[in-house]
């Protein structure tokens, strides 16, 4: 079996390939403690060659598996999986945890990318941040900001700000619902400029937790005109496309 | 070296120089440890590299005495932050130039309380350094001199000048003739001055050997350039870099015979096909903001990510190494024409339109057989912001890749570099 | 008062500009009080001040240019490329200059949209080399103005247009001073429109009727007995430009209910108490007042100071609001040395505001600003 492990801010994913198949996918919290569990992920497992990559991609130096190991980064894994997905994908847009990305492609290959700087804004820890605010889980927030009409700007795209920020509408007497969808919106924008930085060609794959959230996937369409299924790609699993990545990787090294 | 940078033996001048002793102490460990890890943990480096440990580790010290010691023989010292400043007047004139330190994280809160907070690592280390009483060659300089060359330093200087006199030449911002003629009006300006500042007055004789010392410094960073088009790369951009960086303190007849010796064994290792890297290690150049002592961070995760750097397109590096000063004039009215033509062939981002810079940095990348082209702006640095896009466009028009990095002195993005970098490695494979 | 027609002067001022573009008069895009409007005038082409003021453009400015410049660079950028300023569609040429780093960077992209003129200012007012390079900047500025509408600039013409314009200026800073009056009827928004309204006067001789209108009404009002005498708190604001959509600073401290008495800023009275030399030669007159702007593109620049304590003892000033926009380096940097000044040697309260266009700190300014009203 060959292994994509993608070591994240928030979640490590793992993807087992057998023959080119997808035999297991597996996801689990990062926590504080991310070698143990890799460890937990990979119980039981004895691949023949395992690639790393996220953030924490050369912890798998420190794992005693004693095969294959190599690493990328997340944006060649990123760019891998989405065209395994997708084989068409010109771009790739992925919204992590932590980052976002925007990937061109051409010839099956990266020709730019962004990445945001050093802070989270914009990312998918923003809002999990904001979904705080408003006491509703981050899986169920997407929903609830759709219910929102005429969403108020949000112009701070700083995470702690726009806190504050979504605070003083809603002292304002802004409706919940609007102000969820107006932090969305500020995402979105913030998406669209880098995307328009490696230069936007459909079809894009949506890749990362954040592709499972409705309201963001809605505004991202009407903001850059497209058309959700044909534009705009999400895989089954979004969050699973770095694995899968980092797992043909090691298929084709071998 | 062993890692320590500080010596005992030279307290007693830091203490003279009112250095607050403590926190210089406290520096120089740092900077001890960072060039052990960035340095001397290379593997396969060249002889000559002794001689760049060697002035690094007295770069607070010996040097420092070498100032006092010549100024005890009524010699002056001339600090300065910008490559506009003309070392052929200040040699001519028998002072030594320097460079002042503008490289590391020091006194940046104190310094914050002067200028925005929002002003580039480079502004804020040299206010800071002064507020934290950290650089002894500020602190042994008779003249400081500063420069128009962007809003922030423009600025920043009138804090400065407050803390120390510092004597500012205006850097128009364009190269039209009215522009040639201000700026030869600065220069003529700061010739009066220094002969003031030193009691001594400019000869044809004194001009033209300043003129070709300071060519012949500059020459032998060209010879470096042009090694560095060798595959394997002879030598890693940390080096380099690093002589670039020394090019603002060591004296200039010295640094000239040790980087020619040095590039005598470059020679050697590309003729046996020798390199510092393996001959299929990405080739990368970097382009844009200076890279002041110990600022190695950004070399440092490229270089560890596999890739080799190539050559170093900056004002501590060829901006301030590719022209020369016409050497045939005779008398000083033609050697200080020729001086002027020279400094106005400097393609900074203040410059505007700077399209000069635009073909230089694809010349040079083309010339050292760069791979790709990591542009570097200091985080609020708005010229070379700036120009990032512009010359990320002319890079793609010749088929050159380019990542554009927006940092500053800290480590807290380190990671976030790396993944940057790393797979802008990978795109080049 | 009737100010409406200032309140809708660049409604209006779009009307004139139909009329003088269809008699076959060419307008130049402005963006800066640098612009000497009258070598501009003499050389038979009219001046307009262009759109920059609002975030909406901002975004789209993003895309050619670094985020962490100051708003009023992206606004401006984004405007002339969506095409949304009707100024900037009116006009035939665009005169910039070399004030910052931002703009002077974001020209050379502005350039390839319209044909552009940049002045070259030295970066100081001190030393004859600085001015000659300046006066030689303002001759290539006649050379386009001439290409442009083919009129060549005469000594008399000019000096016609230095005394209109002296004329103007003065009746600006009067209006100013009467405007300030604690029994005035005009807001700072009011005076914003008035002070805006400079930059879009198409037909300066009847722009020149209409503030005498304006001022010898505003004065013949206040000489009415019994007004009331207004208590509020007296700002003085500087720092950055300001005009209509991007005055939250201002709005928010008028809800507060201090009062903004005077404006030194280049959308305010910055320059308005310097008139152009009227005897001697004219370029020279011209290129000596301009050079004499305080703006903090100059190092040094101590005629800032002297400025605005100038100003704090005509509009009898009670404290100092520096309003900056994030990303402008030298008024962000002129603050430290301006709140020395103020609180050393004016002895009056001082508060530094950095923000942007956005709405995002409205909250955050409006407890700032009303402590800073508590406490002075």
């Amino acid at each position: 079996m060959i292994v994509g492990l993608d070591i994240g801010s928030r979640s490590i994913e793992l993807v087992g390939l057998v023959d080119g198949v997808t035999e297991l996918t597996l996801r689990v919290p990062t926590t504080f403690d991310p070698i143990s569990q890799c460890t937990k992920l990979l119980d039981g497992l004895r691949p023949a060659s395992l690639v790393g990559t996220g953030y924490g991609r050369n912890l798998i130096q420190r794992l005693d598996l004693g095969c294959e190991l190599s690493t990328i980064t997340e944006i060649k894994a990123h760019a891998l999986g989405a065209m395994h997905f997708f084989p068409q994908a010109r771009t790739v847009l992925d919204i992590g945890g932590q980052d976002t990305k925007a990937i061109s492609l051409a010839k099956g290959k990266v020709v730019k990318f962004e990445m945001n700087d050093r802070c989270a804004a914009g990312t998918g820890k923003f809002l999990e941040y904001t979904a705080g605010v408003f006491q509703i889980s981050i899986e169920n927030f997407g929903e609830y900001a759709l219910k929102g009409q005429n969403p108020p700007e949000i112009s701070s795209i700083c995470t702690v700000f726009a806190e504050t920020e979504a605070t003083s509408l809603m002292a304002r007497g802004e409706h919940p619902e609007s102000i969820a969808m107006g932090l969305h919106k500020a995402i979105v924008k913030r998406t669209v400029n880098m995307l328009n930085r490696v230069s936007l060609n459909f079809p894009m794959v949506f890749s990362g937790g954040v592709a499972n959230n409705p309201c963001v996937l809605k505004l991202l369409a009407e903001e850059i005109n497209a058309v959700l299924g044909t534009d705009i790609l999400v895989p089954q699993e979004p969050d699973m496309v770095g694995a899968m990545g980092a797992a043909l990787h090691g298929n084709t090294n071998c | 070296m062993g890692g320590a940078v500080s010596d005992s033996a030279h307290r007693e001048m830091w203490e003279k120089l009112d250095l607050d002793l403590n926190a210089h102490d406290a520096l120089l460990g740092v900077l001890g440890k960072f060039y052990g890890d960035i340095y001397l943990s290379q593997e396969n480096r060249l002889q000559g590299a002794e001689y760049l440990d060697f002035v690094l580790s007295e770069i607070h010290g010996l040097r420092i005495k070498e100032l006092q010691e010549a100024k005890a023989e009524g010699r002056k010292v001339v600090g300065s932050f910008c490559v506009f400043v003309p070392e052929e007047i200040t040699l001519a004139l028998d002072a030594i130039h320097v460079g002042l330190c503008a490289g590391a994280e020091a006194g940046s809160d104190l310094a914050e309380q002067l200028i925005p907070r929002n002003t580039c690592a480079l502004i804020k280390s040299f206010i800071g350094f002064k507020l934290a009483k950290l650089c002894p060659f500020l602190e042994s300089s008779d003249m400081i001199v500063g420069e128009t060359t962007c809003d922030g330093k423009k600025k920043a200087y009138e804090a400065f000048n407050e803390l120390v006199p510092t004597y500012i030449m205006e850097v128009p911002q364009t190269k039209s003739k009215a522009a040639h003629t201000l700026w030869k009006s600065e220069v003529l300006r700061y010739m009066a001055e220094l002969e003031k500042v030193t009691g001594r007055t400019i000869t044809p004789e004194k001009l033209k050997k300043g003129i070709r010392t300071a060519n012949a410094k500059r020459r032998a960073l060209q010879r470096l350039t042009t090694l560095r088009a060798a595959s394997p790369a002879p030598i890693s951009g940390r080096d380099a870099l690093l002589i670039n960086q020394i090019s603002f303190y060591d004296e200039p007849v010295r640094f000239t015979a040790k980087i020619n010796e040095l590039c005598d064994e470059l020679e050697n290792r590309v003729e046996s096909n020798e390199g510092i890297a393996p001959e299929n290690a990405p080739r990368l150049m970097l382009s844009g903001c200076p890279m002041a002592v110990p600022n190695w961070k950004l070399p440092y995760v490229i270089e560890s990510s596999g890739a080799v750097i190539v050559g170093e397109e900056s004002c501590i590096g060829t901006r301030n190494t590719r022209d020369l000063v016409d050497e045939s004039g005779e008398t000083v009215e033609d050697m200080i024409d020729a001086i002027v033509d020279r400094y106005m062939k400097i393609d900074c981002a203040c410059f505007t339109p700077n399209d000069d810079r635009l073909e230089n940095v694809t010349a040079l990348a083309k010339d050292i057989k760069a791979d790709g082209v990591i542009h570097y702006s200091l985080l609020f640095c708005q010229p070379y912001l700036h120009e990032a896009l512009k010359v990320d466009k002319a890079l793609q028009a010749e088929g050159i890749p380019m990542l554009s990095i927006e940092t500053d002195y800290s480590m807290e993005d380190v990671e976030q570099l790396k993944t940057r970098i790393e797979a802008f490695v990978e795109t080049l494979e | 008062m009737d100010i409406k027609h200032f309140i809708n002067f660049s409604e209006l001022s779009i009307s004139d500009l139909h009329t003088w573009k269809e008699e076959g008069g060419k307008v130049a895009g402005v963006y800066c009080i640098y612009a000497p409007i009258e070598l501009i005038r003499a050389a038979g082409v009219a001046q307009v001040s262009l759109c920059g003021k609002k975030q909406a453009p901002i975004k789209e400015a993003e895309r050619d240019l670094p985020a962490s410049l100051c708003p009023l660079i992206k606004s401006s950028y984004g405007y002339a490329l969506n095409g949304t300023c009707p100024f900037f569609t009116a006009s035939d040429i665009l005169i910039a200059e070399t004030t910052c780093d931002g703009k002077k960077k974001m020209y050379e992209l502005m350039g390839k949209l319209k044909p552009l003129h940049l002045m070259h200012l030295p970066h100081t007012q001190q030393g004859t080399a600085p001015f000659e390079y300046w006066m030689m900047s303002l001759r290539e500025l006649e050379d386009f103005l001439f290409e442009c509408s083919k009129v060549k600039v005469s000594a008399e013409g000019l000096h016609n247009q230095i005394v209109l314009q002296n004329k103007i200026r003065n009746e600006l800073y009067q209006i100013a001073i009467l405007a300030a009056n604690e029994k005035s009827p005009l807001t700072a928004r009011d005076m914003l429109a008035i002070q805006e309204s400079k930059s879009f006067a198409v037909f300066p001789d009847k722009y020149l009727a209409r503030l005498t209108a304006l001022r010898t009404s505003l004065a013949t009002f206040l000489k009415q007995p019994n007004l009331p005498a207004s208590q509020s708190l007296r700002i003085l604001m500087t720092g950055c430009p300001v005009g209509k959509g991007s005055e939250k600073t201002i709005r928010i401290t008028e809800e507060l209910g201090a009062r903004v008495v005077c404006m030194e800023n280049c959308s305010g009275l910055k320059g308005m108490t310097l008139p152009v030399d009227e005897t001697g030669d004219p370029h020279e007159a011209l290129a000596r007042r301009y050079l004499k702007i305080p703006c903090s593109c100059m190092t040094p620049n101590q005629s800032r100071l002297e400025s605005i304590e100038e100003m704090v003892s005509t509009f009898k000033v009670d404290a100092i609001m520096d309003m900056t926009w994030i990303g402008c380096h030298t008024y962000n940097a002129e603050s430290t040395t301006l709140q020395r000044f103020v609180e050393k040697k004016l002895k009056i309260p001082f508060l530094h505001i950095e923000t942007d266009y956005s709405e995002s700190d409205t909250e955050q300014l409006r407890t700032r600003i009303e402590a800073f009203i508590e406490l002075s």
